[in-house]
């Protein structure tokens, strides 16, 4: 069977430098992959690539039997992959519950979205999806009101609106509290199973208590993969890390 | 599924505070003859609601969609050159040339009228094309713009070049177009068997229910869920990729539409005014448009379209003078410049954000009390 | 042959007026992202500014340059520090504060100045004509190329041989970190504005012997000379050489069989198509965003 989501010999060059150098990943459906590595491993660019926001230089995409080579990136997103960025990308003029609705993008036409009166049809949606993030009292705000982590928040309840089949998470717990990040793990939890999802991380602890399985990324290519014990026992995976006290701390 | 309750704050849709507005605007402009019996007064309140019809349509495009065009009286122009065009085909005293043909070509030499000019004899073609020609040439400048995704500086630029060359290229075919003169001496349009006389009551009736149907139109676009999608690619285009939409035909249609009322508004100013010009698609008014906007409000609907009946008509009472017409030019430079930088949501931003303190001052006590209660409810 | 010539040198001549214009407007807009809409009443400005020395002090043309330059850099700095220093981070909005500059700017020259045509005087010495591979040539037009090009190659030393220009070009790549190694962006800023404008009034008053100098000139200009900056692409002064020739020779063409209004159609045409396809422009290459 084929993998869900196979990266096959992918390279991404900017001017010469190889960001991912001939990377091969595959996810199966319904996992929870945590993606790890030290800085500038080439995470983020990954998940650049597989959301379409750059394209690669050699090397294929496919997505549940679907190449994605050369789409444009409302087409992936149509595809079923949705994309938390590092920097939260909510839209800050708008209120809370209109960003959740603009997520809700069931009929991403032009054409079906100009009927009178839907706005209504998402309300439901947003309420469960606000008390899901924890900012029904926020609804009517501006979303440049919110803080840091509730911005956050709001970023990954409009993942789960948009409802992706594969979701690409990057680091989604920086700058929330340790209540906080318990919260989120318990979210994606409850996410793994219906949802595929890809999570960069550098929070360990937070790597451990929700993933499967572990992809080590170094220098733009696979290190390592598997679970969290084998992957902390792997000399090649110390290595990389090395003169920065562990894996653990990283 | 679940009953939805009626007292959650977002089920409560209240109808807003500007749908109030809107709806008093809009009455008062239909009452507005009986409170003026001047048929030269009401000519004149007709052509500040055509043009506060083009700064509107101004909004819907700049404020809502983030699209700034430059050059929005360019759609202006082409609606009301195909209005002349039909009325100059229909004035009798002009039919000159040996085929009817209008009075500037047979002074150019030309013998034929031009196959452009043909379906113009239809007055029906001619009403629909002052909508489609403008959201026409608008979506084409849109597809190469917003699929090459040019930002906001860009589109600017482009579309004040666009207007520009074809505000030259209308000079330079003076043969076709009426040149520098534009095309003037037109019969009356007449719709339903009513003629519209730009100094009586049904020229002003038509202005009228045209622009409310235009602004509640364009409010209603904006309070669909598409209207909610483009307000969403002004603050963050890129992300809203990232949902699936494609925002390059979000844009188009926004872009087009906003085109369509200006070309709808263009159509009614040559009615107002009985001729088409140059001017109308020149730099002095698609700048006077964009100031008209900025002044009332870029993101209000009806800031801009009062902005414009304000600023307009104050400039119109000061043109009696020359010299303060010349003076009112810089100091509306200023003016702007200083509205930009200092408040760059215009009297409607003003307006609202002082509303809004108003009513956080007097209601500050049960809305706490309100939140309270939610967040037990809700935990 | 001599037809060729002729329309070729025609062409290089539209170019190095277009070079001249475009090369201050290429300058603002690469190094702080600014759309300079009052650039063409900063060119107005140079060409009254010739016109005014010329009638009053009956200076010559090109003893006037230094001081025109200085004049309109002077005026280009107030704009920076007044206006547009306010405007961090709010592109469009400076498109729009340098409009109602412009149009301030084009009241307050008609006021004064008056609303008639005004003509400047062509220096004595470059009034005649010249042979080239058998061609007439007006010298005047001969020393506007070199002038244009003259002026290219010192705003590229400028930029690449110069500490001012060494501190511009790290503001652009990263201002905050520019500004933690000392570098001055506010002054560095005024002093790009100000050259970018000072070059507009060279511009300004180096055509006004050849076109008719009114309020109005600048509009046609700046909407010209940004055509040269898409083409070329931003942040490559080479580019903007390349483009202001292309477009020059290109406009020569059209407009010896057609006409000069159908030349600039059909130029706003083929750019309009070309940002689909190359929206960077055509000297530009691509960079990580």
């Amino acid at each position: 069977m084929n993998p869900y989501l196979q990266l096959s010999n992918v390279t991404v060059s900017f001017n010469g430098f190889l960001a991912l150098n001939d990377l091969n990943l595959d996810v199966s459906k319904g996992e929870l992959r945590c993606l790890i590595g030290p800085n500038g491993a080439g995470k983020t660019t990954a998940l650049d690539l597989i959301c379409g926001k750059i394209k690669q230089s050699a090397g294929s995409i496919a997505f549940n039997g679907t190449a994605l080579d050369g789409l444009e990136e409302y087409r992936i997103a149509r595809a079923g992959i949705g994309r938390k960025f590092q920097v939260p990308s909510v839209f800050r003029e708008l209120t809370v519950s209109d960003n959740l609705r603009v997520a809700c993008a069931h009929h991403p036409g032009v054409l079906s979205n100009l009927r009178p009166g839907h706005r209504r049809a998402d309300d439901e949606a947003v309420e469960r999806l606000a008390e899901l993030v924890g900012l029904t009292d926020q609804l009517r705000k501006p979303a440049a009101f919110l803080s840091h982590g509730q911005t956050q928040w709001l970023e990954i309840g409009m993942l789960v609106a948009q409802n992706a089949a594969l979701i690409l998470m990057d680091e989604p717990t920086a700058g929330m509290t340790a209540q906080e990040t318990r919260k989120t793990a318990d979210l994606f939890l409850r996410l793994k199973g219906r949802h595929t999802l890809i999570v960069v991380e550098h929070d360990m602890g937070f790597v451990k208590a929700i993933g499967d399985v572990i992809s080590v990324m170094h220098l733009g290519r696979l290190l390592a993969e598997g679970s969290a014990s084998e992957i902390e026992s792997n000399p090649a995976v110390r290595k990389a890390y090395l003169g920065r006290g562990g894996i653990t701390h990283a | 599924m679940m009953q939805p309750k009626s007292i959650d704050p977002i089920s409560r849709h209240r109808p807003s505070a500007e749908l109030v507005a809107i709806l008093l605007v809009c009455a008062l402009v239909i009452v507005a003859p009986v409170l003026l019996n001047n048929d030269y007064l009401l000519n004149k309140v007709a052509r500040y609601l055509v043009l506060g019809m083009l700064a509107m349509s101004l909004s819907l495009s700049w404020g809502y969609a983030g699209i700034l065009n430059l050059g929005q009286a360019m759609s202006f122009g082409l609606g009301s050159y195909a209005m002349a065009m039909t009325l100059k085909l229909k004035t009798v005293p002009v039919h000159t040339g040996p085929q009817g043909l209008p009075d500037f070509m047979v002074w150019n030499n030309v013998t034929q009228l031009p196959w452009f000019w043909w379906p113009f004899e239809s007055q029906t073609f001619a009403i629909f094309a002052g909508m489609a020609i403008p959201a026409a040439v608008a979506a084409a400048l849109g597809w190469f713009m917003f699929r090459g995704r040019i930002t906001g500086v860009y589109v600017a630029i482009i579309t004040l070049a666009a207007m520009v060359v074809l505000n030259l290229v209308i000079i330079d075919q003076q043969q076709y177009t009426g040149g520098f003169n534009g095309i003037t001496d037109l019969a009356q349009l007449e719709l339903f068997g009513i003629a519209f006389d730009a100094y009586g009551r049904s020229t002003y009736y038509l202005v009228a229910i045209c622009m409310t149907g235009a602004l509640l139109g364009a409010y209603a676009f904006t309070r669909t869920k598409a209207g909610l999608i483009i307000q969403a690619i002004r603050d963050h285009e890129s992300r809203v990729r990232y949902f699936g939409y494609d925002v390059g035909a979000y844009q188009i249609a926004a872009f087009a539409l906003s085109a369509a009322i200006a070309g709808l508004a263009g159509m009614l100013y040559t009615i107002v005014m009985e001729f088409a010009s140059p001017t109308f698609l020149g730099v002095q008014l698609s700048l006077s448009v964009v100031v008209w906007c900025a002044v009332g409000g870029r993101q209000s609907l009806l800031g801009a379209l009062l902005g414009a009946i304000l600023v307009a008509g104050v400039q119109g009472a000061l043109s009696e003078s020359a010299t303060f017409l010349e003076t009112w030019t810089l100091v509306m430079g200023g003016l702007f410049v200083l509205i930009v930088l200092f408040l760059p949501k215009g009297l409607a931003g003003l307006v609202s954000s002082l509303w809004t303190l108003a009513r956080q001052r007097s209601f500050r006590p049960f809305r706490s009390l309100h939140r309270i209660g939610q967040t037990e409810g809700g935990a | 042959m001599d037809q060729f010539i002729q329309q070729f040198l025609t062409g290089l001549s539209i170019g190095s007026i277009l070079l001249l214009v475009a090369i201050g407007l290429s300058i603002i807009y690469g190094a702080m992202g600014i759309i300079n809409l009052a650039h063409g009443e900063f060119v107005m400005l140079g060409a009254y500014a010739a016109w005014f020395l010329q009638v009053q002090f009956g200076m010559g043309l090109l003893t006037s340059l230094v001081p025109i330059f200085l004049l309109v850099a002077a005026f280009g700095w107030l704009i920076e520090r007044f206006v547009l220093s306010f405007l961090n981070n709010r592109p469009l909005d400076t498109i729009l504060a340098t409009w109602g500059v412009g149009i301030m700017l084009q009241q307050a020259v008609r006021l004064t100045a008056g609303g008639e045509l005004r003509y400047v005087k062509m220096p004595e010495a470059l009034s005649n004509s010249t042979d080239i591979l058998g061609v007439q040539i007006s010298l005047y037009r001969v020393f506007l190329l070199v002038a244009s090009l003259v002026l290219f190659a010192a705003t590229w030393l400028l930029m690449n041989r110069t500490t001012v220009g060494m501190k511009l070009r790290a503001i652009i790549q990263d201002r905050s970190v520019a500004a933690s190694f000392g570098v001055n962006a506010r002054r560095i800023y005024g002093l790009t504005f100000a050259y970018g404008a000072g070059l507009a009034g060279l511009a300004g008053a180096l055509v006004s012997p050849l076109k008719s100098v009114s309020p109005e000139m600048g509009t046609g200009y700046v909407i010209d000379a940004f055509m040269v900056v898409v083409l070329g692409g931003v942040q490559s002064l080479v580019g903007t050489v390349a483009s202001a020739f292309i477009l020059g020779e290109l406009s020569g063409v059209i407009a010896f069989l057609q006409n000069d209004t159908v030349a600039k159609a059909i130029v706003l045409l083929a750019i309009v198509v070309l940002i689909r396809f190359r929206p960077q422009g055509m000297f530009a290459t691509r960079v990580r965003a």
